[in-house]
């Protein structure tokens, strides 16, 4: 008997195999676009030959556990011990670098408050600190008879663009650790790094 | 014939067995699950085998090639890279070698109970 054709496959059996295909998709988040979209090809494609032997139901049914599925692709994509990407670290390291800044900030505020009273701790004015060149708002600090009072040191949108970009960069780029660890080990068939 | 029931064991020699398979015929991966069933593995998943493809492709031991299929999307044909030929000579000797020291053990029959400590004695 001939095997049903990928037309021949009822609508509602291929809506079943997409559904598959695209919670397996949501699952492999944190892999590279091509890796994600080479997982879906052969995944569609391995569905639809196991559904025409045995049913669309019983195929998806073979994959297993899609969430465990992605953990193995995300296993094979980076191996065992390799880091892997984790959008919750991205988000904790971006707050991990603007609070370093804003303590960095403040304590060079106090610094320059703090100069300022050993040189002069009457001194009445407006006295400014430049902060991070291009990075962040100059400081002013307004002294009236031994008082202090601050204004200033926001950072700039330059910081912000730097930040992102920073991130975005690093996460683009540790993804090719793994293949250049390899490539240093001399695993020739291993594409070299930026591939 | 005998399933292999435990994951970790099936595990170490999957690789080398899909490599064999693929070294006697390109092949994709649901085809590949079927030839496992075929061989014995009948209780092997699908989702246990194509994982270990994309390891085995990663690792530079197979290279791969899409092929219009008449009945469905074009499917990834697998073949073994010379590594992949290097690597499973490579686990064949070991897997054979161990096979060597652990079958004749397992294959006597199990005592009924443990002997004392040879101080005893």
């Amino acid at each position: 008997m001939d095997r049903p054709t990928h037309t021949e496959l009822r609508l509602a059996d291929r809506l079943r195999i997409e559904r598959a295909v695209w919670t397996l998709n949501a699952h492999l988040d944190n892999l590279p676009n091509r890796a994600k979209r080479a997982r879906r090809r052969e995944t569609r494609a391995n569905l639809y030959a196991a559904a025409a032997e045995v049913g669309a139901a019983e195929a998806i049914r073979g994959l297993g556990d899609l969430r465990r599925l992605a953990a193995e692709y995300r296993t094979a994509e980076y191996g065992e011990t390799g880091p892997q990407p984790s959008y919750s670290g991205a988000v904790v390291g971006l707050l991990l670098v603007q609070v370093a800044a804003s303590a960095f900030m403040q304590g060079g505020t106090h610094a320059f408050v703090a100069g300022l009273l050993a040189a002069a701790p009457d001194a009445t004015g407006t006295f400014q600190w430049s902060g991070i060149p291009y990075l962040t708002a100059p400081v002013t600090v307004t002294a009236v008879d031994g008082t202090q009072r601050t204004a200033g040191g926001a950072f700039t949108s330059l910081f912000y663009l730097l930040w992102l970009a920073a991130f975005v960069l690093g996460g683009r780029l540790w993804r090719l650790l793994p293949t250049w660890r390899r490539w240093r080990a001399g695993d020739a068939a291993a594409p070299a790094p930026g591939v | 014939m005998n399933q292999i029931h435990d994951p970790q064991l099936l595990k170490g020699v999957l690789s080398p067995l899909l490599l064999w398979l693929l070294a006697e015929r390109e092949s994709y991966g649901y085809e590949l699950v079927q030839r496992l069933r075929q061989i014995g593995l009948t209780g092997i998943a699908d989702g246990t085998v194509y994982p270990a493809l994309a390891r085995l492709e990663r690792e530079g031991r197979v290279s791969t090639r899409l092929v219009a299929s008449r009945s469905g999307p074009a499917r990834k044909y697998y073949r073994p890279t010379d590594d992949g030929y290097a690597a499973l000579t490579e686990s064949t000797g070991n897997w054979l070698s161990l096979t060597e020291i652990v079958s004749p053990v397992l294959a006597r029959p199990v005592p009924p109970q443990p002997a004392p400590p040879a101080e005893e004695n």
